[in-house]
């Protein structure tokens, strides 16, 4: 589980994130709704520690992470897996390297599980062929599945996702889509799924917090937010797509 | 004088110059606290580095063979141009007998781990900045800490290592190519016997000649390593960042090595 209590940021001079309050729960999807460049890729950064708030505090599983140092943050970090909005891959490591990286580096598997596992993923992911490739040379919607599967393959509790269908066409997404709901379904997980696009919200999840002008202006089931009265959230419900 | 009667206009930019100066100064000791705090981390990890000896390996390969070339050709126009030079020089006083003495004490001690330490800083060095300051645009450094992994443990400290094993070596071998060219200048520019040669090089050199010039091949390699990965790390402002982070990474390092290259030099001398 993971918490924010009253978290304000700033970046310079201006408030980013103005008092927010957020729970997410184990075992379900949370959608964070927002236009561009209002803060939710900050949040998910917060939510890890990579960065610190000006205010508040963040508690993952009970633990308040907020003035936690960069070594003892590691820990904590590790029961999460993040995919970045822009795929953060490794450049100089293939496709397999990538995907094994997590399990060789913190759960020091024995290799012959790690390729067993990296096996599996790819074919999740349908990248075979592709694994000795570096990352350079795959297209857009393969990078992020495969930044995808570098999250999933160690099988974290909770999993962040930022925009992970930005910039895919329909088929595409479609997949990572269903590939997000077949996670709680198969492994009650729980994720976090940073949007822009209220499709995805309906497709996936279970909650949804809409981030306007850093302030939290709803935060409930998926269904209820067809009832919301909030001009903005009326004004994205018609036209379906967020356009400031 | 007095500042009453400045006009305005003067004591307003006064002021502007004040609060700007305070910034910067600021600015600076915070960015040297930073940098404090990354050699420290990078130090502290050395113990962990056998967990990333590929790393290391690939380092080694990087900052030593590939660099190996470079390191040569300066050492060996140097050696050349300081033989024919001093060489001229020690003619007009009829003691090019000792034109071994002065060559080899110049490259073995200053010229020859300077002009390496430069190239280091320029081919290591900036090649730390740019791929650093790379994967920090990226994000691979966040993605790192997010996987809980110390960037600098894995990215900073193996190139640490690599740099200080490697320094020596290439050391060595800049100062015997060095030496050769020199020799060779001597006998076939001068017209002076081989033998007359390194019969003033070899019972001439004392040990603190070799500690001076050994002692700077680790100096430079923290230097270059951590000024140029700390640049990196700190990239900003996208693909101009990089190029911005790389340069000042150059620059400042470049810097150093010629500031620690004097001090070295005069501590060993001094003490020795
Ligand atoms: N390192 C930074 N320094 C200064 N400002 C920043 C920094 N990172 C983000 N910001 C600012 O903070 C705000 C929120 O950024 P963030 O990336 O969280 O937005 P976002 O909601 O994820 O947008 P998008 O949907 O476009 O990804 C933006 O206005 C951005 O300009
Ligand atoms: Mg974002």
């Amino acid at each position: 589980m993971i918490e924010l209590r009253k978290v304000s940021l700033k970046y310079g001079d201006r408030e980013i994130l103005k008092n927010i309050s957020l729970t997410i729960k184990d075992n379900a999807i949370k959608a964070i709704l927002g236009p561009s460049g209002v803060g939710k890729s900050t949040i998910l950064k917060l939510m890890l520690g990579l960065i610190k708030p000006n205010s508040g505090q963040i508690i993952v599983d009970g633990t308040d992470i907020t003035s936690m140092t960069e070594t003892s943050l590691y820990a904590i970090r590790r029961k999460m897996g993040m995919v970045f909005q822009g795929n953060a891959l490794f450049d100089s490591m293939t496709i397999s390297e990538n995907l094994g990286f997590f399990l060789r580096e913190n759960m020091k598997l024995p290799e012959k599980e790690v390729n067993r596992r990296v096996t599996e993923q790819i074919q999740f992911a349908g990248l075979e062929g592709y694994e000795e490739q570096l990352p350079e040379s795959l297209s857009g919607g393969m990078r992020r599945r495969v930044a995808i599967g570098r999250a999933m393959i160690f099988k974290p509790h909770m999993i962040l996702f930022d925009e992970p269908t930005a910039g895919l066409d329909p088929v595409s997404s479609k997949k990572i889509l269903s590939l997000i709901s077949s996670l709680r379904n198969d492994n009650n997980l729980g994720a976090v799924i940073v949007t822009h696009i209220i499709d995805d919200v309906f497709n996936v999840a279970d909650s949804v917090a809409v981030l306007y002008k850093g302030e939290i202006i709803f935060d409930d089931s998926t269904e209820k937010l067809h009832k919301a009265t909030h001009p903005f959230i009326r004004s994205i419900l018609s036209d379906k797509i967020l356009e400031l | 004088m007095s500042t009453q009667h400045l006009p305005a206009r003067a004591l307003e930019l006064i002021r502007i110059f004040q609060e700007k100066l305070i910034l910067e100064l600021k600015v600076f000791f915070f960015t040297m606290q930073e940098f404090f705090w990354f050699s420290t981390r990078a130090f502290v990890a050395i113990p962990k580095a056998k967990r990333y000896w590929r790393d290391v390996l690939d380092q080694a390969k990087i900052c030593g063979a590939d660099s190996l070339p470079i390191v040569m050709v300066s050492a060996i126009s140097i050696g050349a141009l300081l033989a024919i030079e001093v060489g001229n020089l020690l003619e007009d006083f009829g003691a090019k007998t000792m034109l071994g003495r002065s060559t080899s004490i110049s490259v073995i001690r200053e010229l020859g781990p300077l002009l390496m330490g430069l190239m280091l800083s320029a081919r290591f060095g900036s090649r730390n900045g740019a791929e650093l300051g790379a994967m920090q645009i990226s994000e691979q450094i966040d993605a790192l800490r997010a996987f809980g992994t110390d960037p600098i443990a894995k990215l900073v400290t193996p190139r640490l290592v690599a740099a200080l094993i490697m320094f020596l070596p290439l050391t060595a071998l800049s100062d015997f190519a060095g030496l050769h060219s020199a020799a060779y200048m001597a006998e076939h520019y001068h017209r002076l016997d081989p033998g007359i040669f390194w019969n003033s090089v070899y019972p001439r050199l004392a040990p603190r000649d070799f500690v001076v010039g050994f002692l700077k091949a680790p100096v430079f390699a923290i230097i270059i390593t951590l000024v140029s990965c700390f640049n990196g790390f700190s990239a900003k402002g996208g693909t101009a960042g990089v190029g911005r982070s790389t340069i000042k990474g150059i620059v400042v390092s470049s810097g150093l090595v010629l500031i620690a290259n004097f001090f070295v030099s005069k501590l060993v001398l001094e003490n020795m």
